[in-house]
């Protein structure tokens, strides 16, 4: 090869660096604590929330130590951008799916190692509506929270300006607001959704929001519209709390235990819990004691780590005397809609998160459902393109050659469709068991009356959004998305798992802490929102510090917002933004 | 230039001379037009070939700030203005633009506040350059990959085209008013003796050394042609480089993406030549440079229509402005055009 101009990039990295993308590394050597040791907090899961928790406690000044099932991954060695080469960021392991519309797991689902699920997030971030928080009051269904979207509306403003979010500066569904970051170019994809939009006078959002940096944001690059985003992103442009949060966390003196899997929770005399045991990289058991255990292991690990728990008086599993662990689980319609043009789309040049319209959002008197969708872009690579292909035409040997010879005419539109939470769909114990000889989990999925016409409606809309943009053929694939609930929050301890901070109800310094608190889950995509009840987790427990370290009971009063606790580097950036409330517009 | 209109007789009770009318562009001129046109050009012209042209200029320096500034505000805003110091460059244009407006009408304003905002553009654009030039070599690869990183990282010359604003408001407050006949008169006599004592009216940017006097009073009399070639040439190379990867970008789809990329060379040679040659001067400068003018605005139309063909059109102006052709461009490329054009009615001592 030719020797580049100045010499070559970089020489044999140096012990002990751990890279995190072209120009970010982390160099502090992490702390360690022993095992003996009581830390105040141990978080099961450092994925989006266990991320975000995992910082802030650590920057108040709490000894912390997050247990991660997946690997601390070095970006530049161990990602590839590669859709094939990129299955090892999923959690792979078994799961049983069942029900009358089952869910398809195993890859695509949920992530595995430090970043979780945020490592493999496409990065759309719009916050969910006021109006998701009262679901019940306002529509008659689902369930409502415990807390508004003005108690979490701080929080969403908060990890808008750390992963940074980019978008427009004038946002205007839900409670408008504007974004940090100016709005992403668009590519192929986007343009059609905008097109389609314009001509039939549907508004739409450009090139946001995403959390994606749109110009560089401290020793993270801007994107460079590769389009390999749901890889990893080797670059660093896309938010993961691996690469906003987990860096500093590190620097404060958080320790993360990757390649660790929790086994179960220990319960201790005084009906609280006094550590966990997992499994240590030899996959030899191990224990960590902590004043406070937070789980963040997502929607189906979560319930199934307190179902496995279960011991001597809690037979049902941890948490559990409302029996709601494991229920109300939920995912989102996804059906991705897809049409051929004669024009070049070239569907996976630029991130597939990009483009959205929320139109759609809120209960419509005129429509026979309750709850609304929101189309967004999408951008499956060759691999899941073929797979959505075989579902969609049935397309199959030579005629699956040729439909994927034509892949650059495609383009797709995802919808993504407010399931409501039914009680029958669950995440119970099933008899298989994984590497560890622990349970695997058993999930169960079925469509009620509401979200089959709901789906119905939403397709059709994004058909017709495809053919005012041009499209001569128009086929669907029926998927779900984004997995939530299962261990919901609430203010009933009789219907609930745990209070509007996370706590349970049963175990005072027992928290669950991610995607799976959930109650409903509107039509946005829940990783801002996991995030940011994360942030506000924390506030609450920071707040409680007296009580926490000498085991008193808690407070249950709102913190007050700590702007001080954000990671290094993120005040002093962005654009002026757009204060929305005297703004709103209908 | 009704202002100018109004000045005619008194310059001619003055005895202000018109010498070597006949050249070059002049001459066309003459030929080709009707006389009262033919006279309110005489007297621009004559204006501009003895420096007296502040309020005219601090206007332009106003207006080319103003595009500067709202090139860069969207520039910045494309890059999310990540860094503080992005607003910097916003803030100093709007400022200059204001005061060069001011400068036109408040001579004190002119003179004294529009080189110190001047400067400090001036400046800041070369901060900005350094942080451009560090931004290309944080890219993967850096300055090891630089035509890839050039094209794909921050502009790098775009901040120096801020500076020629800096430039042209520094001119300025060395120029005398359009209509300060009297004045020049005087200065005009004093010239040439080394300790001659500077007229009292005369305000002094700044120190009081022999050759900032002389370069001063240069100005002032319009015998800077090579200097305001020289910053043509500049800024015509900076602009045209931009358009060169810009338009690659877009894998120079339309042929007419060339012509800016065609005339850069040629008015750069011709504002370059100017320093050497008298003849360039006259002939070849104010012909390229009205081309360039020419094609900054047959480009600005071009970019314009590009923008409202985007998906969304003029449904969605902010979007598609910020990330459409960048309208403002062809017109920093008129700018330099224009520049040119200023620099061939200049005079020059040999
Ligand atoms: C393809 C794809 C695209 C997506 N795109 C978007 C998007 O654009 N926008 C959006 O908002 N959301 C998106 N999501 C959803 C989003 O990724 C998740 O909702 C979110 O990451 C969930 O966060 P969490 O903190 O609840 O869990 P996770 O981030 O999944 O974290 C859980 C972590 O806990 C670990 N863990 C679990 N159990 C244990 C155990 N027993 N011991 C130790 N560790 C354990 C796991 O390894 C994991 O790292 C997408 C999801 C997928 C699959
Ligand atoms: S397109 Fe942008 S966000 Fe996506 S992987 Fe590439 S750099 Fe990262």
């Amino acid at each position: 090869m030719k020797e580049p101009l100045l010499g070559s990039f970089k020489a044999k990295p140096e012990p002990g660096e751990h890279r995190l993308g072209p120009i970010q590394e982390i160099h502090v050597p992490m702390r360690k604590y022993s095992q003996d040791e009581e830390v105040d907090f141990c978080i099961v899961g450092v994925g989006s929330a266990g991320g975000v928790l995992l910082q802030r406690l650590a920057r108040a000044g709490f000894r912390v130590v997050g247990l991660e099932a997946g690997p601390f991954w070095n970006t530049e060695r161990d990602w590839v951008s590669d859709e094939a080469g990129s299955y090892k960021l999923y959690w792979n392991d078994l799961r049983i799916t069942g029900g009358k519309n089952p869910l398809a797991l195993g890859a695509n689902n949920s992530g595995h190692g430090v970043g979780g699920g945020s490592v493999h997030w496409a990065g759309f971030t719009p916050r969910f509506h006021p109006s998701d928080f009262r679901v019940c009051s306002r529509d008659g269904v689902g369930v409502d929270w415990p807390i508004s979207y003005w108690d979490l509306k701080p929080y969403y403003a908060l990890l808008e300006k750390e992963m940074p979010v980019a978008g427009p500066a004038y946002y205007p569904w839900g409670d408008p607001h504007g974004y940090t970051y100016g709005p992403h170019p668009t590519a192929g994809v986007s343009n059609v959704l905008v097109n389609g939009c314009t001509r039939l006078g549907i508004g739409v959002s450009i090139g946001g929001p995403v959390a994606i940096n749109s110009g560089s944001h401290a020793d993270r690059p801007h994107c460079i519209y590769r389009g390999f985003c749901i890889q990893g992103c080797k670059v660093g442009a896309k938010q993961s709390t691996l690469v906003s949060h987990v860096p500093d966390a590190i620097n404060y003196g958080a320790e993360i235990r990757d390649n660790c899997m929790v086994s179960r929770i220990e319960m201790g005399p005084q009906g609280r819990v006094t550590g966990v045991t997992y499994y240590d990289p030899d996959k030899k058991e191990a224990r960590q004691k902590a004043r406070v255990v937070i789980v963040c292991g997502y929607a189906i690990e979560t319930p199934r780590l307190l179902l496995n728990s279960a011991c001597p008086g809690w037979e049902q599993g941890l948490a559990n005397s409302s029996g709601t662990v494991g229920k109300y689980l939920m995912a989102q319609a996804g059906n991705v809609v897809m049409g051929r043009f004669d024009e070049l789309i070239r569907m996976y040049k630029g991130p597939p998160a990009n483009s959205l319209t929320e139109e759609f959002y809120e209960t419509d008197p005129k429509h026979d459902f309750a709850r609304g969708f929101a189309v967004q872009t999408v951008g499956p690579l060759p691999i899941a393109f073929a797979k959505q292909m075989m579902v969609a035409k049935g397309a199959w040997g030579w005629g699956l050659r040729r439909v994927m010879m034509d892949y650059n005419h495609w383009a797709p539109l995802g919808v993504l469709g407010e399931i409501l939470p039914w009680e029958d769909n669950t995440v119970t114990l099933a008899e298989e068991k994984d590497q560890f000889g622990l349970p695997v989990a058993r999930v169960t999925f079925n469509l009620h009356d509401n979200d089959r016409k709901l789906i119905n409606f939403a397709t059709k809309k994004v058909e017709d959004i495809l053919i005012a943009a041009g499209a001569r053929e128009v086929v669907q694939e029926q998927r779900y998305a984004h997995l939530v609930g299962a261990c919901r929050m609430g203010s009933d301890p009789k219907t609930s798992v745990v209070d509007g901070f996370g706590q349970s109800h049963d175990i005072p310094n027992l928290f669950v802490c991610d995607g799976s608190i959930l109650p409903t889950q509107g039509s946005a995509n829940p990783g801002l929102t996991i995030q940011a009840l994360a942030a506000r987790t924390a506030d609450y427990l920071i707040s409680e510090r007296e009580n926490i370290l000498e085991g008193r009971p808690f407070s249950r009063i709102s913190p007050p917002v700590r702007h001080d606790l954000s990671p290094e580097g993120t005040s002093g950036r962005g654009v002026p933004r757009l204060k929305g409330t005297a703004l709103k517009v209908k | 230039m009704a202002q100018a209109l109004s000045n005619e007789k008194r310059r001619r009770l003055a005895g202000g001379t018109v010498e070597n009318r006949s050249s070059g562009l002049a001459g066309l001129i003459e030929e080709t037009l009707p006389k009262a046109i033919i006279r309110d050009t005489t007297i621009v012209e004559q204006h501009i070939r003895e420096g007296q042209f502040q309020r005219s200029l601090a206007l332009v320096t106003g207006f080319s700030s103003l595009l500067g500034g709202l090139e860069v505000a969207y520039e910045h805003y494309r890059g999310s203005y990540s860094q503080r110091i992005m607003y910097t460059p916003v803030v100093l244009s709007g400022l200059l633009a204001l005061v060069g407006i001011w400068g036109a009408f408040n001579r004190r304003v002119a003179r004294r506040l529009l080189p110190v905002v001047s400067g400090v553009m001036g400046l800041d654009a070369v901060v900005g350059f350094i942080f451009h030039v560090r931004g290309i070599a944080r890219k993967p690869g850096g300055w090891r990959i630089p035509v890839f990183n050039l094209i794909m990282g921050p502009p790098v010359l775009a901040p120096l085209l801020l500076a020629i604003s800096g430039f042209l408001g520094m001119v300025t407050a060395f120029l005398r008013q359009e209509e300060d006949l009297g004045l020049d008169r005087q200065t005009t006599q004093s010239y040439g003796s080394s300790n001659a004592k500077p007229n009292s009216s005369r305000l002094t940017p700044w120190g009081v050394s022999h050759e900032a006097l002389t370069l001063e009073q240069d100005i002032r009399e319009g015998y800077f042609q090579r200097g305001m070639a020289l910053a043509a040439a500049l800024s015509a190379l900076c602009s045209g480089f931009e358009a060169l990867y810009s338009h690659y970008k877009n894998n120079y789809k339309y042929k007419i993406q060339w012509t800016p990329i065609v005339l850069t060379p040629l008015l750069f040679a011709a504002g370059i030549g100017t320093i050497w040659s008298r003849k360039i001067a006259h002939t070849l400068l104010p012909i390229i440079s009205v081309l360039a003018i020419l094609n900054g605005a047959v480009g600005a139309f071009f970019h314009l229509r590009g923008i409202l063909r985007r998906p969304g059109g003029a449904k969605h102006p902010i979007y598609n402005i910020l990330y459409g052709a960048p309208i403002l461009a062809p017109l920093l490329f008129a700018a330099s055009g224009f520049m040119g054009l200023l620099a061939s009615l200049l005079r020059r001592r040999d």
